[in-house]
Order: structure tokens, then sequence, then C-alpha cells
């Protein structure tokens, strides 16, 4: 318990310590007693020892090892449900969102869109919209010519179109009028002139030469094809996995997805007197959007203030720099008013990056060990129009399903194609998600022919902590054998798999995630930082954070926060975190690839640690104490022998303070250097990665094909929850979103090639009453290098879901589906499919699936026995002997694969051989490059 | 939203005025009730006009009995009243979600627009595919769901009150300036996605009544559906029975979301119930309902689906009856 004390120290009451701290206060009431006596309580507490590591002679244990941040640990925030620092701006609707924004004089921004699929803009005539009352400008393609792109090599996107509109809502023009009604009137009088061409709409199509791909991508160009990236991969030993005692063999399709977010895109740009831009837009990515106007606006970037609203909903739909808001920035130029520029629902449909639409190849063979020989992975992923992440896409959907087993061998061919569709992106989970539900579909298969149990299967298989992927990733800290066997424990599965009635089943999926993509996209990681974070603290005693991360709902702000908070022993309410201008924010990759926790906080901390550092040596000057001795806990600043002695935290700061007013300090982030050499070897490379296995159990009425996700046990290994109210809240939201992909979600395509539902009445978002009961359970692996020990927890929870599900719905009915989202309609046709196979008239007659273990059971436990041991120890000395993949084959742990046996080689070109009979991605590498067939453009 | 002129007039006389003026001054004009069908479509300039009167001031049409339902009476109020059928108000809870149903209306939902994937779109997107026969915009295109056509309209029938009323036996109400009329709730529903119902210009649904022995018949209401809230009905079939003491005396069967009217399926039950045979006779029934209704591909779920979806929910609908059936 905790006493509530007013400024007099009078007691008021008291607090619970497990419940939230950060919401209580009420705007203008807070109880500060005078002007810089720190935090509403006039009295520090004394620390809280059960949040202090048993490394500093705590009370917490540590069945993980030590951490290298246990030393600044004061015990205040971290690890405490926490609510986010912005909420109450959000629920009190004071939250200022894109379309919030509202600027003196400003005008509304409209955007003309291609009504056609594909075809060459042979004439724009404005005349008529100029002349319509209200109109103040028109724009088009030649008011910005330069292209740019959220990756550099793949800059494809120009503000309008320059000579083609590639999809169905392309931009071509955009007009800028005193109202909106004004702007849609004039959008209707511009008239353009259109050959229209063949269109492109089945991503198999775009593997063939086409007489006019939908880019040029001149002497690199593949072949004449639509092929904009592929991937060959081969790593271990390829050939041994052939004839194994149990192979698994799927073709997948996968429909595209939409992120779904709350809030529809919306900017407002406006030139200010002096010259200089702002731009007002819920991004993920400011920094990059900086860089895309720079370029395409042809001015410096020290001239563009990019400034991040509150982002309702991002998931990666807000990652790239967008040309809507490019539009908004050349008709406030022409304008010299503030333009405003909304999107309608379609707008976002139109301007997607979702989830690719797949189809995937997938095989998977274990040898007579229960031992997976081999994977086999065949992606073709359907990039729309635009480039956008797709390159990184087309990676990740080969490497991200390296771990967290060990492997045999590993085969991957994957491309990505043009089409004319709205283009495809990055979307939680980015990549890894459908490759990820293939795999671990094929392994219930596997396990089925094997006869054994799928969760020990998996605990025999699993990689052990400080250890080398077959890729050659570097995993640090796995916490995933601990999910395994919480969620088995939780759901009661020994009971329930393969034991309840037709229609009633369940199934398990495990993920694996980066956190924090490794190599800055822009940059060297040696020649500058992933995350910078700047700390002032002047006078008053508060905090001011400056960080470029951009907060989209997921907490980044309040994370940040608590870092800080937790190394100088403050409380929340005396850290304001300022991280939405680029003008005063250092430079900040942004929110994608999960690497916010992981990259800021650490930058966060050792801002902070600079700052303990100078209070403490302040304090050793006031008390006379050696600095060693010195611990900060609330407010306060002690000799850990003798608390007695010490002083406050405002009378260590002010005497830091005498010589040089408001301190300062600046924290960075790098990742330490990790990878192999081989081509792609960076795609995948994190300096962390997350593990996550659940359990779904669902209902099926196999007369309808109706599926009801009914209950699903989360487990999720996010190093350390720095506050396990957002874990558990990304947990469930990915639930969520993952089950809308398993179930409902598609964007669905007509015979014209038109996107059917760009809307949320026929986009089907799981609506409330179909959420299951989501039991979060979080694992704390306490990562090494991770922000006193965390990991990620937003993109990661989102993989296992959709195979769980999958694998339930076998458990039901039998029925092992291929195609997402199991639609009711799909599922019945393949209930149909087994009944006639099994000469079953009526489904209510099917046998579901029953499972006797064969001898393999036994050596599956063993093994998985035996390993758990050597997780144990490895996790517990200080610095393990290096294990490599492969050890589980016979190779030596201690050597990479490739160096001790030739049959290991990793191979990235396809040989003569492979292109014979290739994959159906895998036959992109048919085509031959233009520079590579003499061809120069 | 296109500008529109709203006229809210406080009595079903005024209203008819208001109507006969703008008529008269070659306005176009349409009735709003709760707005959530015919708002989003304006929303979308789906055949919106330049008049809109609210029939939300007269009070007439708000009465709510046992036989009597006034068209203005709300769902989420025909859903919670004890006086409502126990069948209706089924129907009635399944429609969209909660705040829809605080608003929309037992007329509105009569007379709901029909709808298509070609059709429930923005203007920008309709444009991409050159328009439809439904809202053409004075091209004179063609329906998309059956190409190379511009005379019918195979946009379906979505709204979950008609099958149910009708297996009630229930009289739906009409007046105009010119005077009222009634008939069987089947008489009122046209096969033709565009003009959809008798309803002439300047009338309106006033109530439906129900007739006296309606508290008789049993019966219920099974919706297919991918999500348990907002989606419109892919299919739903309604099944009502009255019971002698010889076993089942009476049967109706009517569906919805399957073609541009609510069907009444008459025949099907008839002969069904002159040679009762309990389960088997359902089986055939549900059989005979799949083979007559013809949905098309503009909805969520696949046409075929959707018919073999009429058997399992006929049966389902039926499973009442056959429990305490002799």
């Amino acid at each position: 318990m905790i006493l509530i004390r007013d400024s007099r120290g009078d007691i008021l009451g008291e607090e619970d310590s497990d419940e939230m701290v950060g919401y209580r206060q009420q705007p203008g009431k807070l109880p500060f007693s005078k002007p810089g006596s720190g935090g509403k309580s006039r009295f520090s507490e004394p620390r809280d020892e059960s949040m202090i590591p048993e490394s500093q002679g705590g009370e917490k244990s540590q069945p993980w090892g030590d951490h290298r941040h246990d030393e600044v640990v004061s015990g205040r925030v971290i690890g405490k449900p926490t609510a986010l620092v912005d909420s109450r701006w959000k629920v009190t609707g004071q939250a200022q969102y894109g379309d919030d924004i509202r600027l003196p004089g400003e005008i509304i921004g409209r955007i003309v869109r291609s009504p056609h699929h594909y075809a060459r803009v042979l004439s724009i005539d404005a005349s008529k919209a100029l002349e319509l009352p209200g109109v103040l400008a028109v724009a088009t393609g030649q008011d910005a010519t330069r292209a740019f792109g959220v990756l550099p090599v793949t800059k494809d996107e120009h503000a309008m179109a320059q000579d083609k509109v590639r999809h169905v809502g392309d931009l071509v023009a955009c007009v800028a009028a005193v109202d909106e009604a004004s702007a849609r009137e004039a959008c209707r009088l511009i008239e353009v002139e259109y050959e229209v061409l063949d269109s492109i709409h089945d991503m198999r199509d775009g593997l063939e030469d086409s007489e006019l791909p939908i880019h040029d991508r001149g002497k690199y160009h593949i072949g004449e094809s639509n092929i904009q990236k592929r991937v060959f991969q081969e790593f271990g030993d390829v050939e041994g996995m052939k004839g194994s005692a149990a192979s698994h063999s799927s073709d997948w399709l996968f429909a595209g997805a939409n992120h779904g977010f709350t809030e529809p895109h919306a900017t407002v740009a406006h030139w200010d007197p002096s010259g200089r831009l702002t731009v007002y837009t819920p991004q993920q990515v400011p920094h990059y959007l900086h860089r895309a106007l720079a370029d395409v606006l042809e001015i410096p970037m020290h001239q563009i203030n990019v400034f991040r609203t509150f982002v309702g909903g991002g998931f990666g739909g807000k990652s790239d720099p967008f040309p809507h808001e490019m539009c908004a920035a050349i008709l406030a130029r022409k304008t010299g008013r503030p333009v405003r520029i909304n999107f309608d629902r379609e707008e976002v449909f139109w301007v997607n990056r979702g989830r690719h639409p797949s189809r995937i190849g997938m095989s998977i063979h274990s040898d007579n060990e229960g031992r997976i020989s081999g994977i086999e992975t065949d992606a073709l992923i359907d990039g729309g129009a635009f480039a956008s992440f797709g390159h990184v896409t087309t990676y990740y959907n080969g490497v991200l399903h390296t771990a967290p087993y060990e492997i045999g061998g590993f085969h991957y061919t994957g491309a990505r194609v043009w089409t004319n569709k709205p283009a495809s992106g990055a979307m939680r989970g980015h990549g890894a998600v459908n490759s990820r539900c293939a795999v671990e579909v094929g392994l219930d298969d596997i396990c089925e022919q094997l006869n054994v149990d799928p969760i020990d299967f998996r605990l025999a298989n699993l990689l052990p902590p400080h250890s080398s992927t077959i890729t050659g990733f570097r995993v640090t800290s796995i916490g995933m054998r601990e999910c395994l066997e919480r969620v088995r424990e939780a759901s009661g599965w020994d009971e329930k798999f393969r034991n309840m009635p037709l229609g009633r089943g369940i199934g398990v999926g495990c993920g694996f995630f980066i956190s924090g993509s490794g190599l800055p996209i822009h940059w060297d990681p040696n020649k500058f930082p992933h995350a910078t974070v700047h700390l002032k603290i002047d006078m008053d005693g508060g905090v001011t954070v400056h960080t470029g991360a951009a907060d989209i709902g997921q907490g980044s702000d309040t994370v940040v926060a608590q870092s800080v908070a937790e190394v100088l022993g403050l409380p929340l309410d005396m850290i304001r975190v300022r991280s939405r201008e680029t003008d005063t924010s250092p430079v900040d990759l942004g929110s994608y690839s999960s690497r916010v926790t992981f990259m800021n906080a650490n930058a966060a901390i050792s801002a902070a640690m600079e700052i303990r550092g100078d209070l403490i040596k302040a304090t050793s000057e006031i008390t006379g104490s050696p600095e060693e001795k010195l611990v900060i806990g609330d407010r306060r600043i002690f000799r850990k022998d003798d608390p007695g002695v010490g002083v406050s935290y405002l009378e260590a700061l002010h005497k830091s303070q005498e010589d040089r007013g408001a301190l300062v300090s600046s924290g960075s982030y790098r990742t330490p250097p990790m990878g192999r050499a081989h081509k792609g070897a960076a795609a995948g490379l994190a300096p962390a990665y997350s593990f996550s296995a659940y359990v779904a159990e669902v209902e099926v009425d196999v007369e309808t094909g109706q599926t009801r996700v009914l209950k699903v046990w989360a487990a999720h290994d996010c190093g350390k929850a720095l506050n396990p109210l957002s874990v558990k809240g990304q947990i469930i939201g990915s639930c969520h979103m993952g089950m809308g992909q398993v179930l409902s979600e598609e964007m669905r395509y007509g015979r014209t090639g038109h996107l059917l539902n760009p809307d949320f009445l026929d986009y089907k978002i799981p609506t409330v009453h179909e959420m299951p009961d989501v039991y979060p359970i979080i694992v704390e692996s306490n990562d090494p290098e991770g922000p006193f020990g965390a990991k990620e927890a937003g993109e990661g929870p989102l993989l296992p879901i959709l195979p769980a599900v999958v694998n339930a719905v076998y458990d039901a009915t039998g029925v092992r589906v291929s195609e997402l989202p199991i639609s009711p309609d799909r599922l019945h046709k393949e209930i149909e499919r087994k009944c006639k196979n099994a000469g079953v008239s009526d489904p209510l007659e099917m046998e579901p699936p029953r499972i006797e273990h064969s001898e393999l059971q036994e050596v599956l436990l063993e093994r998985g026995r035996q390993h758990s041991e050597r997780d144990v120890m490895r996790r517990s000395v200080g610095e393990p002997a290096p294990y490599h993949n492969g050890a589980l084959f016979g190779l030596d742990p201690e050597i990479p694969g490739d160096e001790q046996d030739s049959r290991w080689t990793a191979v990235v070109i396809p040989p003569e051989s492979y292109l014979e009979n290739p994959g159906l991605a895998g036959s992109a590498w048919k085509h031959v490059e233009r520079r590579k067939r003499g061809v120069s453009e | 939203m296109p500008p529109f002129q709203l006229h809210s007039p406080g009595s079903i006389e005024e209203a008819f005025e208001i109507a006969s003026s703008l008529g008269e001054a070659g306005r176009e004009f349409d009735w709003v009730a709760g707005g959530t069908d015919l708002l989003p479509n304006y929303k979308w300039h789906l055949n919106s006009k330049s008049d809109v009167i609210s029939l939300a001031l007269v009070s007439e049409l708000n009465i709510l009995t046992e036989t009597h339902i006034g068209a203005m009476v709300r769902l989420h109020d025909l859903a919670e009243s004890e006086k409502t059928h126990a069948i209706v108000r089924k129907a009635a809870e399944s429609v969209a979600s909660t705040l829809i149903r605080r608003s929309a209306t037992v007329g509105g939902n009569l007379c709901l627009d029909t709808r298509c994937f070609w059709f429930n779109q923005t203007e920008d997107w309709r444009e991409s595919i050159d328009w439809c026969h439904k809202c053409d915009c004075g091209t004179e295109a063609d329906c998309r769901v059956i190409p190379n056509q511009n005379t019918l309209c195979v946009a379906t029938y979505q709204a979950d009150l008609a099958p149910s009323l009708m297996c009630l036996g229930a009289t739906i109400h009409l007046a105009s300036k010119k005077g009222r009329r009634s008939m069987p709730m089947d008489d009122f529903f046209q096969l033709d996605g565009m003009t959809r119902n008798v309803l002439e210009e300047g009338e309106i649904v006033t109530h439906v009544t129900l007739p006296d022995d309606v508290s008789d018949w049993n019966g219920d209401y099974q919706k297919l559906r991918q999500r348990e809230s907002w989606d419109f009905p892919e299919a739903g079939v309604a099944v009502a029975w009255k019971k002698g003491k010889d076993g089942v005396s009476g049967l109706r069967v009517a569906t919805t979301g399957l073609e541009s009217v609510p069907g009444f399926h008459k025949e099907e039950s008839e002969s069904a119930l002159e040679d009762w045979r309990g389960e088997e006779s359902v089986d055939e029934l549900a059989e005979s309902v799949r083979k007559s209704v013809k949905p098309v591909l503009n909805t969520w779920f696949p046409p075929s689906y959707r018919r073999k979806m009429v058997r399992v929910l006929t049966r389902r609908a039926c499973a009442g009856m056959l429990e305490d059936s002799p």
C-alpha cells in the first residue's frame, strides 16, 4: 500500500501499488506543493524492494539471470501496469488526429483518381475546373516529377501520374478549393484523356513477359516481366531433406488484407511566412516522409518540419511517404494557404500497403527421429502497383520462418510481382504472417503423419538460447519453450487435443519475429545510430524527453517516459515527451519492424544514465559518500548501506546545475555487428527476436462451415514486460487482427479486377461478437541487450493465431484448409469434399481426427527433456559456447554448418538444374536481367 | 453528401401536401424515416434527390400493438417490446447493430433499397466500372451482374423483417394523397431491383397489421451472415406454423437476402403440409425452398453457397416445429 498525502503531508487515503499508475491526476488539480518539489507526493516513498532485482540485493527473482540494466532499476515504473501517458488526451477527446488540425485560412484539397486499372494519361485539361468559383489551384504530375519510395532501392512512386496510371484510384491530379463541395465539383470538371492499356490482375501473370511492364527498371529489369524482386536461398543439407519419414506439401492462397485502422489518412501542409514547410500528418515514419518531401519538392530537409499528429492506428499502413502528402504540400505552395486533404475510406483502400495476397507452396520434411529435416518454401506475392516495402517482404516470407526450430535444410524461392492493384506493403507481422501460418500448419500435418503430439514435437526441435539460425541470425534470448509449456497447461491441451466431439477443436501455433530491423534503411549502421533520445532538465526538475519515435497508439511515448523515470527514480508525471516534430526530435527511423521499445528505450536509458551519473556525482559531493555506494530511489539519492544518508532529487539536481544550468544529455542506440555475408543476409537481422505460442479452441458448424473461435491462450515472450498492461493489450489486439485475417478479412477483387469491398461493411473485420476470450500469458526471457530485458510485443503476437485456428479447425472437422480467410463458404466446400471422399452424406456424421501415439512420441519427450536442461544451462551461464543450427543433425555446434560440411554451403543463385523444374515463384529466375542480356535500357 | 432540402411535416396530411407540391414543381424527393439506409446511400451519391421528406414527426405512424405495427416504430423498440410476435422480434433484433436499430424503422426496413457489390460504392468507384443500370447517371449503363442488358436490375433485397411478417399473414397498409390501400405483404414487393415495390410517387407505408390469430402461430427466423453484427442477411428463412389437435395445421415459409424481393414460398409449404410426414417433410420442404431461390453473385457469399444454406436454414427454422410434434 502507498499512502496518498496532500500538499501538507496529511494522509488522504491509500493506493494499491498494484493498480495502474499514471491515470489518477486531474488536469489543473495536480497537488504540487511548491514549484520544483518534484512529483505529486511531497515525500519520497521507500524503495519498492519487490521490484529491485536480486542482483542488486532486491527481492525480484531473476530466473533468467542478471541484466546489464539491473543497476539502474529504481523500482518505480518498469514492470508495473501503466496507463499510456497520452491516454487522457484520447479519452477526453482532446487528442488532435490528422483531421483535427485546423489552421487559419485553410483550404481543402482533393485528388482526381484514375478510373482505369492501367492507362496512359494523354492529356489533362483543368481549364473548366479553374473557372469554377472557389477553386484556387490545380496540380498535376508535371508539378513534381521526382520519384520517391520508402526504400531507396525502389523509388517508383510520384506525387501524381507522370505518364501512366497503374491502378484504379492512382493519383492523376489534385485541386485546392475553398470548401469540400467546390473541390469535389472541380475534380469532376477536370478532363483527363486516357489510353487504356491491358492490365494484369492475377499475380501469376506477373511472372510472364509483358508488352508494357507496369514499371521499367531499366537495365535491372528482370526479363520483360512484372517481377519486382526475386530471391533464391538454400541453406543446410537441401539434398538430405528428401526421402524423409514424413512430408507435408500444400499450396496456399492468402487473400490480401488491409490494416483497417480507425483513422483514414488526413494531412495538412502549410508554408509558413519564413518559407518553411510544415506537414501535419499521422505518420508512423516521419523521417522517411521528411526525406521524400525534400526530394520531391526539391528543397533542403532543414526547410521542412514534419509534424506527427496523434495517429489513429497505423499497423504499417502509415509507414510509407504518401503521394497525397506531397499533393498537399504542392497545393499549399501554389496557393500560399494551408491545404488539408482528408481521405474517404475507399481512398484508404486504394493507398492500401496491406498484407500481400500470396501464393505459398510449403513443403516440410521430418526424418524418422522427428527432426525437421527441411523446409521448402516458394512464395509468390502480389505487390500491386508499387514497390513500397516489397523488397523486404520478399525476403521476410522466407527467412522469418527459419526459427524457432532447428532445421536440417532450407530452400526458399520468393518473387514479388507488380499487378494493377492498390500497392501491398508492410502490415503488422510484415512478411512473416502467411508463411508462418503455412509452416505451423505443415508441422501439424507432419505430427499427424508421425502420430506424435504437436507440442511435444515442437519442444524437441527448438533452438537453444544464444544460438544461430540456419540463415545466420544471431538469436539471444528464447522463451519459446516456456511459451509452449504454459499454453499447454493453461488450455488443458492434453485432455482436449484430438479428443473433442465433431465440431469442437483445439490447435497450436508458434511465432517468431524480429525485434527491430537490424539495418537502418538509409544509412550504414556504423555511421549513424538507429535511435537517439535527448533529455533536458531545468530548475523545475521535470524532464523533457525529445525523441523521434512515433507514438501510433502502441505507447512509445509511454515506454520512453517509463525508461527515463525508472533510471532517474522519478514519478511518470515528471516526464514530458516531445516526439511530434522533426524540428525538435532527433532523427528516428520511426515505428515499424517492432523496433521502438528495443531501440528507443535503450537510447532513453543511456541518455538517462548520463544524467543519473551527474546526480550521483553531485550527491557524492554534497554527502561525501563514494559514488559507487549511492543509489537512486523515489526522488532521493542515498547510500545503499545507510539509506539515512542522502539528498533529495532536487538538491542533487540543483547542485549539478550550478555551473551549467539545465542538464542536457543525449543517448543513442545502434545494433551490434551481426549477420553473415551472403546476398540478402541483412534481411531479417535483428538485435533480438520475440517468440510466441498460442492455443486456440474453436467451434465449427459443420453444416454451414461457420467457425467460431471460443478461447485463445496466448503466450508471448517479450523479454520483459516494461508495461504489462500494454503487452496484454498488444496480445489481445493481435489476436483480433489475426483472427480477422484467418476468418473473414479479405480484399476481394471482382471478375473485372475491381476491389469490391473498399468499406467497413464489406471488409469483414470481426466484431466484439466474434472475439474469443483471450488469456494473455507474458513470458519474460530477459534479453541481454533489450532495455531492462525487453523485446517486442507489437507484431509477433499476431503470427500464431492464424495457424492455431487453422489447426483447431482440423481438430474439429478433419479438414485442413490451405486458403485464407476460412470464410464459411470456403470451409463448407472443403467439408462437402471430405464428406464425398468419406462416403458420408450428412456432415454431422463425419469422424473427427483421433490420435494414437507412435513410438516416436517417447523419443521426442526424452529429447525435449534433454533440450530443456540444455536451455536452462545455456541461459544461466554468462557467455555460453556458440551453438549453430545443425548440431541436432550431428554437426559441431561451435562452427557454422557451411564451414564444416560442404553440403551446407549457402546458395543464393539458382543452379541450372533448379530452373528445369522450378516452383511457381522460383520460375521468376527463368528471366534474365536486361543488363545481363546486353540490353542497357 | 450532396445537399438536399429537408422537410419535416407534423402530420400525415401535411406530408402528402408537401409531396404533391414538390411533385407539381417537378422536384424529385425521397421519404426518410430512420435514415440508416437512405443517408449512407446519399453520401455515396446513389440516386440522391433535391428534397427529402422526413416522417419523424408524424406520430400516427408510431403505434405498436400485438397486431398493429406502425411504420415509424424503431427496430429497437420492436425487438424489445413484449407485444411483438417472437418471430418478428427475433428478426428485428438480428438487424445490423444496436446503434442502427435505435434509429432504423419498420417501414424503412420493409422498403430497404436493394443492395449490390456494383452499386453500393462511392461515386469515384462506380465511375471506374462505367456506372451500372441501377444508378447509371444518365449513361444507360448495363447491369454489371448480368452483363449486356439494362432492363433488369438484380440487386438483392437484404432486409430481415419481411419474411417473418409474411409468414404471420401480415397485411401492409399504404397511404397517399389519393387515399389508402392495403394488401397482403407478399403483393407489396415487385421483382425488380429498382422499383422494388408497388409504392407510387407520394405514397408511404403507414403500418402493418397481423391477423387476430397471430398468437396461435409459432415459428423461427434463421439468418446467414459472416458476422453477428452489422451484416445484412446473405440468406434469411422465416418459418411459421400452427398446430391443431392432429398436429401441424398451418405452415408458411418465406425467405430474404436471395433475390430482389423477399420470397413467400406458398406452394412449397402447402405441398409439404398436404402429405405431412414430420422430419421427412421438413427435409423435402427445405430442398424445395432451396430449389426455388435464385441468388446471384452480388453480395458477400457466393450464390451457390447461399442457396445450399437455404436448405440448412429452413431445416433449422423448422426444428422447433418437430420438437413437440406428435
